[in-house]
């Protein structure tokens, strides 16, 4: 099992490496890119059948997307396209959410990240967007050294995953409460009502602050205008 | 089952990651570190769901929904110091943020 | 253990304000410096203060006299238990010298003010021992504070005139000069009421700081900068070996004081003093009372100036005249003479010691006296004659009589602050030339600074009928007793003084009138200066009639006094005591007087024109120069000790910049060099930076995994 987990990171880790920006041709970008999702196709496979339950095609197919959705999200130059393979990615992970009978949170994953969060960004990378690709969208930083750590910290995580004690195999019970709304908000405004005021706190210091950052005119800053 | 989301988790914040520290453009550095963000709510809500003891509870959402409050506030404040930066230096690089340079 | 104290006018904690007005004085003239004060009248509280002190050492005065008799006949009883101690008077075990030992170490009373340091818990905590802030009263300190302050209180009043220029204007640091006036005369006050060892050594090192702080007052010029710093090193030498003397004396008397006695107070130390005359010490076989004098001794030799640390005294001239009149008249010099007679009872039982005392006299006194002679500058004259004549009170306390060594101190108090006054009206008449060759004849245009400048010139010298006269009459007459050859020493030397004191007084004030153009047109000094010098002058004709006993009755004229007076009986009832004198004729008086007025004639005969070429010197040639030059003492000193101290100096000084630094660079050149390898990782790229982190994270996982 271990030594099957090796080869599929391993296999996903060459052809993430292959896949990242690196100004190569077309033709070899698209090998390389089938390579990676190839990769991830078997991870995904091998993580949906793992162990056999009744959700496992579902689950296989919705992490299919989603780390296709991720790799894409790293790989691509240009960031429009990085920011619209993200919200692949929300949907994704929402529907995973869902077979996880959080459907209150995946309606808010989907509204916040992929309504609000990602115009936001798009709205940014239309605000600084140059015509054509920059270098620094063309290239990567240390892709090597980046993917090897990538891979040894997930094979590192997934030994010690598959090493542990397996839990008790208990048939997973249904949450109490179908259609959570309810339940998720009797408790965050029960137990954890303290917690949700400081989590308003934080997005009300956020906006100001955001609001203060954007208003600031540039700076003249001898040291940052010398540089250029 | 807990395993195979875990495992996917893992996989989306191992992917950030790598995102974060090989690509370049500082918008999609930013949008990796949303990606890890993913990763954790998938893995917090399936420890929620399928707990290693007792009955299955809704705290591992709860943890999700500040963790997207989080979210949120983090990349109000990041777009706004991006724009900020871009205004600067015209420029996306964080290759080219070498101001702790010694000398 | 403490007398109960009978004072009659003032409690005794209001005499123990005594020395602290003077330092509120100094304080006020400081907090006048800060607040950017015109400094015209920053002279005010130190005057006060000084004023005030005065006032209440006079009533101090006079209270301990009438409180005397009643101390000196009821402490008799309480006579401590002594044994096997070897006085060198030929009476050890006789009884009544052992009460009047104990009588003279419980003589007077102390007045505590606050503990101060505890000494640990030796027997219990009741009984725990404290060194104390502690004020000692009896006659040496009533006599030492009258003057002192008295004296001081005339030096403080004719700075007020001596440190502004002719048109009243104050010079540079005016009040800076007052408040560290101020500071000394408490430093010395402290010094004299001191109660313990420790306090001594306080006051005995504050006088040390403020004559540096004074010596050093024109900071900016070279020459008061490195004289300020010689009489402090200098002094230094002594003062470690004062303090070395302390640490003894506490080593030996530890083990004898009883509980609740602090081995440091004089009360204590002096009851034990006689376990100390027969204890070995351990050291080269001396007794335990012999190393313990001659370490105080080293003290008192730097402080008052003595042979062979006599050398800072006359580089003092470099600091204003008044600070030469405080520290030759009033403080500083007599401190190490208070010291010696305040442990009389310590060194009384060392016949070598009071030896070592007598031979460095003798030299002191000789020497001195004959350096004087070749000199032109008025106040070296002048500095050279006050380690003279404290020469002279060492060969007082040499020759056991501590009363007339500090009678002496007494009435050279007033006359040598009279002519270093006298010195400073003329300096400032002549626009500060000082050096006798460059003027003459000033008798016309200073009138009375010749006058009292005469009288105080006829009391150094020693002529009949005034201070000088008396008490170095008696210092004189115990040498003879002590021997033959240091009397007649004694004697050379006191006809010397005479000479060399008119030689500068008709150099100066006599022959035809010419001054240097420095000088302007000179003129007297304002009142506020020669009032000073008047009230010195009648305190030099009078000061010694305190020493005398008026008997008439007599035959001859000299004979209606009689030596021994209420000077001494007051003196008596302190640790000095009534030492024997032994019984002098009437015909040493008039020998000394003859030799005082034969050397003030033989000054006139040659000097009386003020010739402008120096007769002596064409007189004696390669001796006056070797007068002239000063013996070589300080090229000596400066070939012996200064010249390889600072080469050894030199040498740590290289071995730490080359040899330790070095050491240092390379220890520090390790993590310099790993910085150095290491510091491309620093290029300041965040991306870097991030990555080095991740790596960081997957090496603990890997390595959690391993060790798993």
């Amino acid at each position: 099992m271990a030594g099957l987990l090796t080869i599929i990171l391993a296999l996903g880790a060459v052809g993430l490496f292959l896949a990242l920006p690196g100004g190569q041709a077309r033709a070899v970008r698209a090998g390389q890119i089938g390579l990676a999702a190839s990769g991830v196709g078997l991870l995904a496979a091998t993580l949906g059948w793992l162990f056999p339950w009744p959700g496992a095609n579902f689950f296989a197919g919705c992490a299919l997307v989603a780390l296709f959705a991720a790799v894409r999200v790293i790989t691509h130059p240009r960031p429009v396209y990085s920011a619209l393979y993200f919200v692949l990615l929300i949907l994704a992970a929402a529907a995973l959410l869902v077979q996880m009978q959080a459907e209150f949170l995946a309606a808010a994953l989907v509204i916040v990240y992929a309504g609000a969060i990602l115009v936001t960004y798009v709205f940014v990378i239309m605000l600084a967007q140059q015509a054509r690709p920059l270098v620094h969208d063309i290239r990567s930083h240390e892709p090597l050294l980046g993917c090897l750590a990538g891979f040894l910290l997930l094979w590192s995580i997934a030994v010690r995953l598959f090493a542990a004690p397996v839990p008790p195999a208990v048939p997973a019970a249904d949450l109490p409460a179908a259609g959570t709304v309810a339940a998720v908000g009797t408790s965050l405004l029960t137990t954890y009502v303290i917690a949700m005021q400081l989590a308003g706190l934080l997005l009300l210091a956020a906006l100001v602050g955001a609001i203060a950052i954007a208003r600031r005119r540039p700076l003249r800053d001898p040291l940052l205008e010398g540089e250029e | 089952m807990l395993g195979a989301y875990v495992l996917l988790g893992a996989v989306l914040f191992v992917l950030g990651l790598v995102g974060f520290v090989v690509r370049r453009n500082l918008i999609i550095m930013f949008l990796c570190t949303e990606m890890m963000f993913q990763g954790i709510i998938i893995n917090l809500v399936a420890f929620g769901r399928y707990p290693l003891a007792g009955a299955p509870s809704f705290d591992g959402q709860v943890f999700a929904l500040f963790l997207i409050a989080v979210a949120a506030s983090e990349a109000a404040l990041a777009l706004a110091l991006v724009v900020l930066l871009f205004r600067h230096r015209r420029t996306l690089d964080a290759n080219a943020l070498t101001l702790l340079r010694d000398e | 253990m403490i007398a109960s104290a009978t004072f009659s006018v003032l409690s005794p904690a209001a005499y123990a304000t005594l020395p602290f007005w003077p330092l509120l004085g100094a304080v006020l003239a400081g907090v006048l410096i800060m607040l950017r004060a015109r400094p015209q009248h920053a002279h005010w509280p130190v005057v006060l203060g000084v004023a005030l002190s005065a006032a209440l050492a006079v009533t101090l005065f006079v209270d301990l006299g009438q409180n005397a008799e009643v101390t000196g006949s009821t402490s008799v009883t309480e006579s401590p238990s002594l044994s096997g101690r070897g006085q060198g008077e030929g009476e050890s075990g006789d009884p009544t010298a052992a009460l009047e030992l104990g009588r003279r170490a419980s003589s007077g009373f102390s007045h505590t003010l606050y503990g101060w340091i505890s000494l640990g818990e030796k027997i219990s905590l009741q009984n725990r021992q404290w060194l104390s802030v502690s004020f000692h009263f009896d006659g040496l300190t009533g006599m030492m504070l009258l003057f002192v302050t008295v004296v001081s209180l005339i030096i403080v009043v004719y700075s007020i005139g001596y440190m502004r220029d002719h048109h009243g204007v104050p010079e540079r640091g005016y009040e800076r000069f007052f408040a560290f006036l101020g500071l000394f005369v408490f430093s010395m006050c402290m010094l004299v009421m001191a109660g313990n060892f420790v306090l001594l050594y306080l006051g005995w090192e504050l006088v040390g700081l403020c004559s540096y702080l004074l010596i050093g007052f024109d900071y900016h010029r070279p020459a008061a900068a490195a004289a300020a710093k010689k009489a402090f090193i200098v002094n230094r030498i002594g003062d470690f070996g004062f303090a070395v003397g302390i640490f003894a004396l506490y080593y030996f008397l530890s083990g004898c004081a009883g509980p609740g006695e602090n081995p440091l107070d004089y009360a204590v130390v002096f009851k034990y003093a006689p376990h100390l005359a027969d204890a070995d010490s351990g050291f080269l076989g001396m007794s335990q009372a012999t190393l313990v004098s001659l370490l105080l001794l080293c003290g008192a030799v730097g402080k008052s100036a003595q042979f062979p640390l006599y050398v800072w005294l006359p580089d003092a001239m470099e600091g204003p005249t008044p600070v030469s009149a405080l520290i030759h008249a009033a403080t500083m010099v007599t401190a190490g003479i208070y010291m010696v007679a305040r442990c009389t009872p310590i060194f009384e039982l060392s016949a070598g010691a009071l030896d070592v005392i007598l031979t460095l006299g003798v030299i002191g006194a000789v020497l001195t006296a004959t350096m004087a002679l070749a000199q032109y500058d008025m106040k070296r004259i002048l500095a050279y004659s006050t380690i003279s004549q404290l020469a002279f009170m060492f060969v007082g306390l040499g020759c056991r009589v501590p009363d007339s060594a500090v009678f002496h101190v007494f009435t050279h108090a007033w006359f040598k602050a009279l002519l270093f006054l006298g010195a400073g009206s003329v300096m400032h008449a002549m626009g500060g030339v000082i050096d006798v060759r460059r003027f003459s004849g000033l008798r016309h245009v200073l009138p009375w600074t010749c006058g009292t400048m005469w009288v105080g010139c006829l009391a150094l010298a020693g002529f009949p009928l005034l201070a000088g006269f008396w008490s170095k009459d008696e210092i004189v007459h115990a040498a003879f007793e002590r021997h033959v050859v240091v009397g007649v020493l004694m004697l050379a030397t006191a006809g010397l003084t005479a000479y060399y004191t008119f030689r500068m007084f008709f150099l100066c004030f006599h022959g035809k009138p010419r001054w240097p153009e420095e000088a302007g047109h000179p003129h007297e000094s304002p009142r506020v200066m020669l009032v000073p010098l008047v009230l010195l002058a009648l305190g030099a004709v009078l000061a010694g009639y305190l020493g005398v006993r008026f008997a008439p009755g007599r035959d001859s004229f000299l004979g209606l006094f009689q030596p021994h007076g209420f000077f001494h009986s007051y003196l008596g009832h302190s640790t000095i005591g009534h030492p024997d004198h032994g019984h002098g004729g009437l015909g040493l008086m008039y020998l000394s007087g003859a030799v005082a007025v034969g050397g003030i004639v033989l000054a006139w005969v040659r000097y009386g024109a003020a010739p402008e070429v120096d007769p002596d010197r064409k007189l004696l040639g390669g001796l006056w120069n070797l007068w002239h030059a000063k013996y070589y003492v300080d090229e000596l000193y400066d070939d012996l000790f200064v010249r390889p101290l600072r080469n050894f100096g030199r040498l740590l000084f290289a071995t730490d910049n080359r040899g330790v630094d070095g050491v240092l660079w390379l220890i520090t050149g390790v993590p310099r060099g790993l910085a150095f390898a290491l510091h491309f990782m620093q290029r300041g790229v965040l991306k870097t930076y991030a990555l080095s982190m991740v790596l960081g994270l997957v090496l603990l996982m890997l390595l959690w995994s391993w060790m798993a």
